[in-house]
């Protein structure tokens, strides 16, 4: 998903670390050409993007291109606008890089389609692929296009002290939905905003679609068929999440001010004790469970539906990838697998506070409780895709984000905004034809 | 005589009335200015109970860090040299054309200018789909010169509009003058025109400048590089970054808008002209 | 004249026809092309006319155009305004010139800085709010930013509060060249302020009027992004109500990689900012005969 802007605890020491020195030094990297001790071997281009989301991931970065010596790796932050249409212009025009960061899902499928991308077996290899956690959805005809970077755990959070204030019990998060409305009374007769954050920029209606839509469906391929038109948002179990939303709006389970606050800052409200539970991503524990001495709680989202993924949690990773035009694709895939070596995954913790994609990293680095019983269930139990991730770009910028944000204001219905779903999916298979077929064919790959 | 009148003035209602128009205007131009800076001294804390009103405890660690431990002075490297360049490549080829429009004969003169003129109401953004295609395929995305060029184009048609009437003003005689002396076109160009168009050019480089400095369009899509980025575009990300943190974004903006300021407080004559002049920008 | 001389002209005006051939002529041309193609990338299929199709028969297009309409509405307020604020300084009372000064304040900042003070200070739980309901005004601590009612009209405040600025400017400078004797005139015939106002004063500002009006119109049909941008949280937030044409290419270019749809709203709106430059071209031409005459 895009833009998960990260609030850094802004201590001088985080800044520090994440910084670029001084703005002059800024200005000469672009004007000069690069003074940078050169590696022996070729030129390895790397276009990537993570900064905005997991600071401390440029050190990592810059660290990681220092010690390596068989090739000489120029790193890119893009900025995240422009991830993806940097990176297709750049391939269509054969300028691609030889590695690119990939968001997972749709986000990198379509360049896959437009033959962009080229699949890593073969270049890279499979045991690594396989480890680094790539996920269900960076794979296409049977072939899997990125290697896992770091983790992206999808849950929901909630403060324990405030629910041990409304009398509820804070060890024991609800599972079912009923169970969560009572626990929304309870926190709203305590004068506590039960749920929430911020839907201001919008992404919280993404993440919301992500965790609920699971609750109705068996397989991500029957995600994709709301999408190509075999299945249809109005049908009530496909909107069923937007209804539940207007339900927790109209009983006034949701905080006030959601309309206007954004996403971080909105997630900021839970472990500063404003509201009591909300969605957020795993790489925010460990700073949440230290600000609140460990009082705070993980669980997935309170099951409703009926479907076979409901009340599992989701695991999502960021990726990176080869583009089928790389001056040095089997150069870039040495890198790859430097990247998932132990010491690079140890370096990735030291540098960001978070855990890495692969399967190998050693855990035991981690004390913090809460952050060892989160990667338990998150990364270490069976877990299904972020589905949200299969979103075509104009569905989700024209049905996904808006219809959140309008059930919350409580200017739509839940149907009205299964509606909207309906309307957009369909436009969207006017204006882009030539992707729904890609589309039905991916369904294959995603048990559709 | 005058002191009686003054002092009926001075008692009028209606004046008072007045004053407070304006005094309401100036508070309401002012506030936001007002809010930036107040609240740009405050702690995190503070601004949390404190929205309005006068910080309890001034701090500067938020200056401190945009400053030091920011990407602002970069940003503003970045923008600078993009002003820099675009106003003098646009400058450098308007005075030039301008100056054959204005004061040489040739098939066609008159078409050139009413379409540089007519260009100046064509919105940006209709340009950048295919400038966008094209740098890609040039590889020019994310380079200095590729975004100074657009931005000189943009600013030309208003540069060539202002310097062809201004050029057209000066006196016959002078170029009369400087030809029987022998001199060549250029010679004049240099010599006599442009040290008498100084003024005009002052305004051309103001209103340029400031139409680089502020703008975000081009600066989001062609500049996407981390190193290259803008003020402007800076100023996105960083109140995205940070969005949580009021105080801080408001020291980043203090920061980002001082040269404006200090700009305008020292040339506000020429500031005030060239704006009215490139109303259309 | 000498046979050489002749094309030393078009050595001048070669830069200027060069630069603006590469930055207005080639782009125009290539949005039409565009537009009638599927493009992915640099470059698709020809389509004909269903970009246009899909277009004219999407209301989130529809809305935008819309949007952008409602937005003139700030014209009249500007135009009100800065008119009111030009005439009580032209009375010149004392201070007028400090006035002045701090008066134009709000068009030296740039629109993002001022979007982004903007943004924080009318947040729901801000300080505008804060005051408002302080003072026992609570229904009009409005979600201004969040509520997709209201954002828009936001953003038009926005707008008038800036760019009033200008126009306070531009009114002043005429008035202050104005012929004192009519106004003298009038005052003794015992005209009162609003008579004065209207029937001497506002008359002999037609021509500056116009002009500012049409330049405001432009303004608002081609250079709001930046407000939107910034105050809609870069996607015409919330929902899509701050959604304007400007934006719409912008997101089918860069957020949808969809070239073609972009190229054939671009189009679009380049016709209809062909139709703003006869009126622009007039006034123009008005104000500055006005200035020598």
């Amino acid at each position: 998903m895009m833009k998960r802007n990260w609030r850094e605890g802004f201590s001088r020491r985080e800044l520090l670390k994440t910084s670029a020195g001084l703005g002059a030094g800024v200005a000469l990297n672009g004007l000069l050409p690069s003074m940078a001790a050169r590696a022996a071997g070729p030129d390895l281009n790397m276009w990537w993007w993570g900064e905005q989301e997991l600071p401390g991931l440029k050190a990592v970065v810059d660290d990681a291109v220092k010690s390596y010596t068989a090739a000489s790796v120029k790193p890119m932050l893009q900025d995240t606008a422009v991830v993806i249409s940097q990176f297709q212009t750049a391939a269509a025009a054969g300028e691609a890089p030889d590695i690119q960061f990939l968001w997972n899902g749709i986000y990198h499928m379509e360049s896959v389609w437009l033959g962009y991308l080229q699949p890593l077996e073969g270049l890279v290899s499979d045991q690594v692929i396989k480890d680094s956690s790539p996920t269900l959805l960076s794979r296409f005809g049977g072939k899997t296009y990125r290697v896992g970077w770091y983790a992206l755990p999808m849950i929901w959070i909630y403060n324990k002290d405030l629910y041990d204030k409304a009398g509820l019990d804070a060890d024991k998060a609800p599972a079912t939905w009923d169970e969560f409305l009572a626990a929304c009374e309870k926190l709203k007769s305590a004068g506590i905003a039960p749920l929430g954050g911020g839907i201001q920029d919008g992404y919280w209606g993404e993440w919301y679609f992500g965790h609920a839509i699971a609750q109705n469906v068996d397989s991500a391929g029957e995600v994709i068929g709301l999408f190509t038109g075999e299945r249809d948002f109005r049908e009530p179990k496909y909107h069923e999440h937007w209804v539940k939303l207007e339900e927790l709006k109209k009983a006034g389970f949701l905080n006030a001010d959601m309309s206007s606050t954004e996403l971080y800052p909105g997630i900021d409200l839970i472990p500063a004790g404003k509201i009591a539970a909300g969605q957020s991503v795993g790489a925010r524990v460990p700073k949440d469970s230290e600000m609140t001495k460990g009082r705070i709680g993980t669980m997935v989202m309170p099951v409703y539906g009926k479907g076979k993924l409901a009340g599992k949690p989701i695991f999502d990773s960021q990726g990176l990838g080869i583009p089928t035009k790389a001056k040095n694709p089997k150069d870039a895939a040495a890198f790859l697998e430097y990247l998932q070596s132990p010491e690079q995954l140890k370096l990735l913790h030291d540098k960001t506070g978070w855990i890495p994609a692969n399967t190998n990293f050693d855990l035991s680095v981690i004390t913090d409780p809460v952050v060892v019983d989160m990667w338990k269930r998150w990364g270490q139990s069976e877990n299904i895709p972020y589905l949200a991730n299969l979103v075509p770009g104009q569905f989700y910028e024209q049905a996904l984000l808006p219809s959140a944000q309008q059930v919350v204001e409580g200017k739509i219905t839940g149907e009205e905004a299964g509606e909207l779903a309906y309307k957009v999916a369909k436009e969207w298979r006017d204006f882009n034809p030539d992707i729904v077929e890609n589309y039905k064919k991916w369904s294959t790959d995603l048990g559709g | 005589m005058a002191d009686r009148m003054d002092l009926a003035q001075r008692i009028k209602p209606d004046q008072v009335l007045k004053h407070g128009v304006l005094v309401v205007a100036t508070l309401v131009a002012l506030m936001p200015s007002l809010f930036m800076i107040l609240t740009s001294l405050k702690s995190q804390d503070e601004y949390i109970f404190n929205k309005v009103g006068f910080p309890q405890h001034i701090v500067f660690e938020h200056f401190h860090n945009v400053l030091f431990e920011s990407d602002f002075l970069g940003w503003m490297v970045n923008s600078i040299i993009l002003a820099f360049g675009a106003v003098i490549l646009s400058t450098v080829v308007s005075c030039l054309g301008a100056y054959a429009i204005a004061r040489m004969q040739f098939r066609g003169r008159s078409l050139l200018f009413s379409i540089s003129t007519s260009l100046m109401a064509i919105p940006p953004v209709v340009m950048i789909v295919p400038l966008f295609v094209l740098y890609t395929q040039l590889s020019l995305i994310s380079t200095f010169q590729g975004a100074i060029v657009i931005y000189a184009g943009l600013i030309t048609p208003f540069s060539v509009y202002l310097l062809t009437s201004f050029f057209r003003s000066l006196p016959k005689e002078l170029f009369e003058a400087a030809r029987i002396d022998g001199a060549g076109d250029l010679l004049i160009l240099l010599k006599i025109v442009i040290p008498l168009s100084l003024p005009a050019l002052l305004t051309l480089v103001v209103v340029n400048a400031l139409y680089v400095w502020n703008d975000l369009l081009i600066a989001i899509i062609f500049l996407q590089d981390d190193s290259k980025r803008t003020l402007m575009a800076g100023i996105s990300v960083f109140q995205g970054r940070y969005n949580d943190q009021i105080p801080l974004t408001m020291a980043g903006m203090v920061f980002a808008s001082a040269p404006m300021i200090i700009l305008y407080l020292a040339f506000q004559k020429h500031y005030i002209q060239g704006l009215m002049a490139g109303s259309v920008k | 004249m000498n046979h050489s001389a002749r094309f030393v002209p078009y050595l001048y005006v070669a830069p200027l026809v060069a630069l603006l051939l590469f930055v207005f002529g080639y782009p125009l041309v290539r949005i039409f092309e565009f537009s009638f193609k599927m493009v992915r990338g640099i470059d698709g299929p020809w389509i004909g006319w269903r970009n246009y199709d899909l277009v004219l028969s999407q209301p989130l297009f529809w809305e935008s155009v819309q949007h952008n309409m409602l937005l003139l509405v700030a014209v009249p307020f500007m135009v009100g305004w800065s008119l009111l604020i030009a005439v009580v300084l032209y009375e010149r009372l004392k201070g007028w010139k400090l006035y002045r000064v701090v008066l134009f304040l709000p068009y030296i900042l740039a629109i993002p800085i001022i979007a982004v003070i903007m943004k924080k200070i009318f947040q729901f739980n801000g300080p505008v709010n804060e005051v408002l309901r302080w003072l026992s005004l609570d229904f009009l601590a409005l979600d201004w930013i969040g509520s997709s009612d209201v954002a828009l009209w936001t953003v038009m405040m926005l707008i008038i509060w800036r760019e009033s600025a200008l126009g306070i400017i531009l009114f002043l400078a005429r008035l202050l060249s104005l012929d004192e004797s009519l106004i003298e005139s009038a005052k003794l015939e015992g005209a009162s302020w609003w008579q004065r106002l209207w029937y001497v004063i506002v008359p002999q500002m037609k021509v500056v009027i116009e002009f500012y009006v049409v330049t405001s119109v432009i303004t608002i049909l081609s250079a709001v992004f930046s407000y939107v941008f910034m105050i809609g949280g870069g996607r015409g937030g919330p929902g899509t109500s701050t959604m304007v044409v400007e934006l719409y290419i912008f997101n089918a270019l860069i957020r949808t990689s969809l070239p073609g749809i972009a190229s054939a709203v671009s189009v679009m709106l380049f016709l209809v900012s062909l139709l703003l430059i006869v009126p622009l071209f007039a006034v123009r031409r008005r104000a500055n005969e006005e200035e020598m005459g």
